[in-house]
């Protein structure tokens, strides 16, 4: 018996474990799909490149993202060694988002690794145990449910006080409970399932069913699931640290520049909108990455 | 088929919303300015986050006496805010005179004014005056807060009041006379007095005794009444018309204050005409405001910007040399010009304008190779830099803009051979840390803090850093700094009842401060405010109040 | 079924509890003392205690959250530190106000999101599927605070069509209908709507296209029944999962609304919870906190019940 219903989008990955289940070869199709959609392959192009270029941005770029220069404040885009201008503390535009991308990255993905892994686990177990463990898990999990992601991440935000770290750890609290929904909900369907008895009444060890049979099923949805959630991340970490919950100064990180920037929106508006719009590419590319991946491992449509 | 109903419904819905938005954007587009208003009624956006307590104390720190505390309530001493051009000092406000005993002079005899009523009704005299400071000491009283008293006690730390035995330092002599009783002789009482506000005692009465309703109902003897009041959102104001004070009756119709804390809504909202006046506007959006026409006001007032310094042991700062040295090492034109002008470069504590300034012989100035050459007489240099930790915040009241300023400075310092390290937290915790001293542990061994402070009061400016005794927990001098000397000039100022000979004191202990370059003074700031062309008639005076009485609207 | 809904009607009850446990727990993890933003900075240690002991600061944890919880229950939810005003009245103004944009936002994402899904699923493939679910992606993508941002630059300090910030001429009290009033409604809405409207385009795409191609549709079809049967046929089944995405979304801004009433200085509970963290004012940021969970609770539950009346199926 499980809990309260998921919710639609949850629902649609678990029943991609139906497909997984039926067919091998089953890998070999999805890769080829999603060689051939387009959309997903420019996306994952993009990614790459903000990922990289934010990985070498050391080598890439020749400024100190840290240096302040008082004359260079709020230069506009194309100043001569500006070339998207400089911040209100005359730093280079274009450094500091290549820099602050490493962080808000870190941010957006970090937490939902964590929550992947403590969620995953917790979901696990309590799908493949069930009774009374299940409820116990699941419960606790339904009572960080009763609040909207914002207000929770907000709070334990605002009660730990600003900081990457404590970002960190209200980010991976926020998303520990959906995981855990979503890998109890499939675990439990896959633990019902009539191979699974077959395997039993062959005499596989527990241990054996869980890693051969259990966890290759779960990880695949479950995983994609994940993925759909960073885009969400990088937001909530980055509208964190527009409040003044997340980074602090005088590290770059997008968010953060947004929050900082907001003065010179008289002087520079373009300036001051460009980590917006970072966020906004680096969020909307893993969304359709995480929706292609999800399309081509469901047959439905 | 199902194609084209099911098209139809699909679009009604946003064809609707699509006409709605149309006409809304269109009926905007038609007025100009988004509100309608009557005729002198003046909106003013604040940097506080809430409407202050009107309960008689204000919150919201000097905003709070600006908008709310002295527009509805009087001390027995007011700030004279008449004039722009010279210092801002104390008036007769509900008391007509005060002197000291030239037999005790920890009693002073304060004669308060007659005729002078509450919005209420109700006559000030001298029970009136007893029953505001039990009030803020007397927890037998029925109208003791311990709230208002948290807000404003440590402002009079003079007055006597002994709490196992209530013994109370203030006395009625006759209706109109009241004798208060100070722990020792100290000059400054007068200043001390004039930051309590006066709430009238027969409306705490008609209000059941509650001063949350109070609150909501208040009555004080200032030249506005409040009509009005949204939590969080805006509170209304008309003229008293029967304010003691003929030289401050209200112009206007009606004055709204409305809460703006960031600063970039508030920006917004003179530009799109939902307010006429603005607090404190980002000195980057100055250049677009006077793009668009407004007016910038500013004046010089007793306000400072500075690193306050620790003299524990082991501290860097506590060799005279680096202290010279840092404060020749900034730039303190480039400062004004990260602040778009709109700041002060600082000589001293206090302005050469000002009666306290003194002779000091160490001349604050931008100049890198003294410093350098000082920093190598200390044994220093590029090579061997200093090493400073500083505590700074991201925001705050009166903190202008702390990071580019600060950063700024650390490149200055950097030259010659001075490394700042900067840890930066929220605006609160960094008060928390100030409170606590520069020995506690939260202070993390931290060097300095940096904090804005008012000059505007003796005890402000001077005795409250620099008297030995005055270090946390029972005050705030940060620093742990002690000097005995300057301790004597101090006591000496306190006992000068003459202001004139009062002034020369203190001068004296300025003097010194700025020889011994007892802290690293940058700029001070000059309060600037944008309004529209339409708000007519506003001085604004050297000080941290000002007054809307004179205003009028186009 | 019975036993079902009166099993989920009760099973509030501890979630709730845990709710306020949560919820203490978490607000009194703060490093920091309760009263620093309230206490004056020059004043001295032993003011700050006794203000401490007026509180009840000084009490251990349990019993702090002992007498809350027994307050809360009789409707008390204390008085705010900063202001000296009763939680439930700062509340009782917010709350309307916030739900005015979350209902306006959720309505608006809706009607959008439903014309946007409905058209592509059914003319999935096409590239006005494609166009659709992109104008989706978009919204679910875009850190709806940063798109405030814009929006005010460009209609209130550009162009000024539009109030930059606020609720209203008069502010918050007198809510009246009326165009002055609607003018400061439009920029919160449209940044609020941006989500609801992402999501709520990929519920009903998928839940349209997967109707639509269900075999009995196309042999309805060709049977040649009146169109309007099966849109009502469309509509009824796509019904419940969309309103129950719409309730959820509902909860969703009115729990975090704080990024968007932060832009636009809207004085709702979001506001409310932005000055009580920065204020670090406890009794006011417990009460906000568990009374917005206590709306998503109770609208989850709404949802749920909802969804099993119209869809037994739905059931588990």
């Amino acid at each position: 018996m499980s809990t309260s219903p998921l919710d639609p989008r949850q629902q649609a990955t678990v029943d991609v474990v139906q497909v997984a289940v039926q067919s091998r070869g089953y890998w070999a199709t999805v890769l080829g799909r999603i060689l051939y959609d387009k959309v997903t392959m420019i996306c994952g192009l993009i990614l790459l490149l903000i990922i990289l270029s934010t990985v070498f941005a050391d080598w890439i770029t020749f400024t100190d993202p840290y240096k302040a220069n008082m004359l260079k404040r709020l230069k506009p885009i194309g100043t001569p060694g500006y070339p998207l201008g400089g911040d209100e503390m005359g730093r280079d535009m274009l450094t500091r988002l290549l820099y602050g991308g490493r962080l808000s990255l870190f941010m957006g993905i970090a937490p939902v690794v964590l929550a992947l892994g403590i969620g995953g686990l917790l979901g696990l177990t309590a799908g493949f145990l069930g009774g009374r463990i299940n409820m116990l898990i699941m419960r606790i999990m339904d009572v960080f449910y009763a609040f909207p992601s914002v207000l929770l991440a907000v709070a334990i935000s605002g009660a730990l006080g600003a900081g990457i770290f404590n970002a960190i750890v209200s980010l991976t609290l926020v998303f520990i409970p959906p995981i855990t929904r979503v890998t109890e909900s499939v675990t439990t369907q896959i633990r019902n399932l009539d191979y699974i008895e077959a395997a039993r009444a062959s005499g596989a060890g527990t241990f054996a069913i869980i890693r051969v049979h259990v966890l290759s099923n779960v990880l695949g949805p479950v995983f994609i699931y994940a993925t759909s959630l960073i885009s969400v991340c990088i937001i909530l970490a980055s509208g964190l640290s527009f409040l003044g919950l997340g980074t602090e100064p005088p590290e770059p990180e997008w968010g953060l520049m947004l929050n900082t920037l907001r003065q010179s929106i008289y002087v520079n508006p373009e300036v001051a909108t460009l980590p917006g719009l970072m966020i906004f590419i680096t969020s909307l590319t893993f969304n359709l990455l995480s929706d292609g991946l999800r399309s081509a491992m469901d047959i439905r449509l | 088929m199902v194609n084209s109903v099911y098209k139809h419904l699909g679009r009604l819905p946003s064809v609707i919303l699509g006409g709605v938005v149309a006409v809304a954007v269109i009926a905007g587009s038609m007025s100009n300015s988004g509100t309608a208003r009557a005729e002198g009624t003046l909106r003013v956006g604040m940097t506080a986050a809430d409407i202050p307590l009107s309960w008689g104390q204000p919150d919201q720190g000097f905003e709070g006496y600006r908008f709310m505390g002295l527009m509805l309530y009087d001390g027995l001493i007011n700030w004279d805010l008449s004039s722009s051009n010279k210092p801002s000092g104390l008036i007769p406000g509900l008391a007509e005179s005060w002197t000291v005993n030239p037999n005790d002079k920890t009693k002073w005899i304060f004669k308060l004014r007659e005729g002078a009523k509450f919005h209420d009704g109700s006559e000030f005299d001298a029970d009136a005056v007893l029953w505001n400071f039990d009030r803020l000491f007397d927890k037998t009283a029925p109208q003791y807060s311990a709230r208002m008293a948290s807000l404003v006690n440590f402002r009079i730390p003079s007055v006597s009041y002994n709490k196992d035995s209530n013994t109370k330092g203030w006395k009625k002599v006759d209706k109109y006379t009241v004798e208060f009783t100070t722990k020792s002789p100290d000059s400054f009482f007068p200043y001390q007095i004039c930051y309590i506000l006066m709430s009238s005692p027969a409306q705490f009465d008609n209000t059941g005794k509650d001063w949350n309703k109070f609150a909501q109902n208040p009555s004080g003897t200032g030249p506005w009444k409040l009509t009005k009041m949204v939590p969080r959102e805006r509170a209304e104001f008309v003229p008293f018309k029967g304010h003691w004070d003929s030289s401050r009756q209200p112009k206007l119709d009606k004055l709204i204050t409305i809460p703006i804390p960031d600063p970039n809504a508030r920006t917004a909202a003179l530009l799109s005409g939902q307010v006429d006046w603005i607090e404190a506007p980002s000195p980057d959006a100055i250049p677009k405001l006077k793009e668009r026409g407004m007016v910038i006001s500013s004046n010089l007032y007793p306000h400072v910007w500075s690193w306050h310094l620790s003299r524990v042991k082991g501290s860097p700062w506590n060799d005279i040399r680096i202290r010279k040295a840092a404060n020749l090492a900034i730039d303190r034109a480039g400062v004004k010009a990260l602040l778009g002008g709109y700041a002060i470069e600082a000589k001293g504590h206090v302005t050469p304008a000002d009666p306290w300034y003194g002779k000091p012989s160490f001349q604050l100035r931008y100049d890198p190779a003294a410093a350098k050459k000082l920093l190598k007489e200390a044994g220093h240099g590029p090579n061997n830099p200093v090493k400073v930790k500083m505590m700074i915040s991201a925001s705050g009241s009166g903190q202008m803009l702390p990071l580019p300023m600060n950063e700024y400075i650390q490149q200055n310092l950097k030259e010659v051979g001075i490394d700042v390290e900067f840890e930066v937290m929220e605006w609160q915790s960094l008060l928390d840390r100030w409170r606590a001293g520069a020995k506690a542990e939260q202070a993390n061994g931290a060097h300095g803090v940096n904090v804005s402070y008012t000059t505007q009061d003796p005890y402000s400016s001077f005795t409250r850093f620099l008297r030995c005794d005055l270090h946390a927990p029972s005050g705030v001098n940060w620093g742990y700094h002690c000097n005995k000397e300057i301790d004597g000039l101090l006591e000496k100022a306190s006992l000068a009842f003459d202001p004139k000979e009062r002034d020369i004191w203190i001068a004296k202990v300025h003097t010194m401060e700025v020889d011994q370059a007892l802290f690293v003074w940058v700029v001070h700031d000059v309060a600037p405010r944008a309004m529209t062309t339409k708000v007519q008639g506003f001085i604004q005076a050297r000080n941290w109040f000002q007054s809307l009485t004179p205003v009028s609207m186009k | 079924m019975l036993t079902y809904l009166i099993r989920r009607i009760l099973y509030v009850i501890p979630i709730c509890l845990g709710v306020t446990v949560l919820v203490f727990g978490l607000v009194h993890l703060a490093p920091g003392d309760p009263l620093s933003a309230v206490v004056p900075p020059d004043a001295p240690e032993e003011m700050v205690q006794e203000l401490r002991v007026a509180y009840g600061f000084d009490k251990p944890l349990p019993i702090q959250y002992a007498t809350w919880l027994g307050r809360v229950l009789t409707g008390d939810l204390g008085v705010s530190v900063a202001r000296g005003r009763e939680v439930t009245s700062e509340l009782a103004l917010a709350v309307p106000n916030t739900l005015i944009l979350a209902v306006g936002g959720t309505l608006l994402g809706f009607t959008l999101g439903a014309f946007f899904g409905g058209v592509a699923g059914y003319f999935q493939g096409r590239w006005i599927d494609k166009l659709a679910t992109g104008i989706a992606i978009t919204g679910v993508s875009v850190p709806h605070y940063w798109l405030g941002l814009v929006l005010v630059i460009i209609f209130s300090v550009e162009m000024n069509v539009l109030p930059a910030i606020g609720m209203g001429p008069n502010g918050s009290s007198n809510w009246v209908w009326d165009t002055e009033h609607m003018k400061h409604l439009v920029l919160p809405i449209i940044t609020l709507s941006v989500i609801p409207m992402g999501i709520i385009t990929r519920t009903v795409r998928a839940t349209v296209a997967e109707i639509l191609n269900q075999e009995f549709v196309q042999a309805l079809h060709a049977k040649g029944l009146l169109n309007h049967q099966v849109l009502m046929h469309v509509v009824t089944n796509a019904a419940p999962t969309t309103l129950a995405v719409m309730g959820i979304q509902l909860g969703y801004l009115l729990g975090g609304s704080i990024l968007v009433e932060t832009v636009f200085q809207w004085p709702g509970t979001g506001s409310l919870l932005n000055s009580a963290i920065f204020e670090r004012d406890i009794p006011l940021l417990q009460g906000t906190i568990l009374v917005l969970a206590m709306f998503f609770v109770f609208l989850n539950l709404l949802v749920d019940l909802v969804q099993s009346a119209i869809d037994p199926r739905m059931v588990r």
